[in-house]
């Protein structure tokens, strides 16, 4: 595949490139791709590895002439979950980065946009972490608020 | 004009009960798409099923609406906008509630985001069950409803009225939850654990 070759690693997968790179890489490598055709970035994604106490930022990139689909990958620790931002490459990932700041929690600097987003006044943990208990969550915000009194029927 | 009280009381009560008669036969909604009963209504409002048929329609803005449809789950951003939407609609006004949802969080039970029980918040004079509820179910709550209303039992503006200050409470708690005190000492815990590993 284009990308592997490009990049001189990663594996095939499903038809698509993976290729996992450290988070110094990454930046030289988004511009070798979008300078050789990958110039469409698709999303930036996050998973949560609990148990691995990483996060995996996937940066996925779309060829239109090789009708490639190219997927980077970088761990981050997540005790320190900071990541350098790549929205001067494409404009489109400032967002992607605001929405991963506010369901994760991780800090993407050099992006000073990371302002609420989806949620509203959220002053809890972000919820998208593996170690949010949301059932304890819900628990203690929905379930505490009792029911109005009263027959349902009943007027004035 | 020499009138008693009881005679004025009974006729406050005929002129309602007639007021009631005629507005059940023209109900207009406002409906608040939220979750995925939005896509119930257009072939419960076009000629398949056809509600113009009971006087129900469409209105666009809430002043002149009378029925309020609140089409599946809720966040608590979106709440906050129904509350706004129900508080400017004009008595007497009436819930429908859609889905298991709003009943009791249904398929959201345990989201962080969704609030669980629509009757906390609002009062709601008629739930729909289902996941979604099908056209049919929609058009048999519009029917139940008109008969709620001329029996006088759909007075769930009323409530609201009477508890106005629990629905402020419950909403008010819903949307400044915050996080308590136990709950800070055990994150504290957890990231102390995280820096020694
Ligand atoms: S009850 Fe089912 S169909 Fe309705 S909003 Fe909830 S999940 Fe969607």
């Amino acid at each position: 595949m284009k990308s592997i070759e490009l990049l001189g690693k990663g594996e095939e997968m499903h038809g698509r490139a993976y290729i996992k790179l450290s988070a110094d890489e990454i930046e030289e490598s988004i511009k070798k791709l979008k300078e050789n055709g990958f110039n469409h970035f698709v999303m930036l994604s996050c998973v949560d590895w609990l148990d691995k106490g990483k996060f995996e930022l996937v940066y996925h990139m779309w060829n239109y002439e090789e009708k490639e689909h190219a997927m980077l990958s970088v761990d981050i620790d997540r005790n320190n979950d900071v990541m350098k931002s790549m929205s001067h490459l494409f404009p489109q990932i400032e967002t992607y980065e605001r929405e991963i700041h506010e369901m994760y929690g991780i800090k993407f600097e050099g992006n000073n946009r990371l302002t609420p987003f989806l949620l509203e006044n959220w002053p809890h943990d972000p919820p998208m972490r593996k170690d949010f208990d949301s059932k304890k969550f819900v628990k203690q915000m929905y379930e505490s608020i009792p029911f109005i009194e009263g027959d349902e029927n009943e007027g004035i | 004009m020499g009138l008693h009280n009881g005679d004025k009381m009974m006729r406050y009560e005929e002129w309602s009960k007639l007021a009631r008669k005629a507005s059940k036969r023209s109900l207009w909604m406002v409906h608040f798409c939220t979750g995925c009963g939005a896509i119930e209504m257009p072939p419960v409002m076009t000629s398949r099923y056809d509600m113009e048929r009971f006087g129900i329609a469409p209105m666009a803005t809430p002043r002149q609406a009378d029925v309020l449809l609140i089409t599946g789950y809720l966040t608590v951003k979106t709440l906050r906008r129904v509350i706004q939407v129900y508080e400017q609609m004009q008595s007497p006004k009436y819930v429908i509630a859609f889905g298991s949802c709003t009943i009791n969080g249904g398929m959201y039970w345990d989201s962080y985001n969704t609030i669980k029980h629509l009757e906390k918040y609002i009062p709601v004079d008629l739930y729909i069950a289902g996941c979604m509820p099908r056209p049919e179910g929609i058009i048999n709550a519009f029917l139940e409803l008109m008969k709620l209303i001329d029996e006088g039992k759909a007075r769930g503006w009323e409530r609201y009225q009477k508890y106005y200050d629990k629905y402020k409470e419950n909403q008010r708690r819903v949307f400044n939850f915050e996080v308590k005190e136990e709950e800070k000492e055990e994150k504290e815990q957890k990231r102390e654990k995280n820096e020694e590993h």
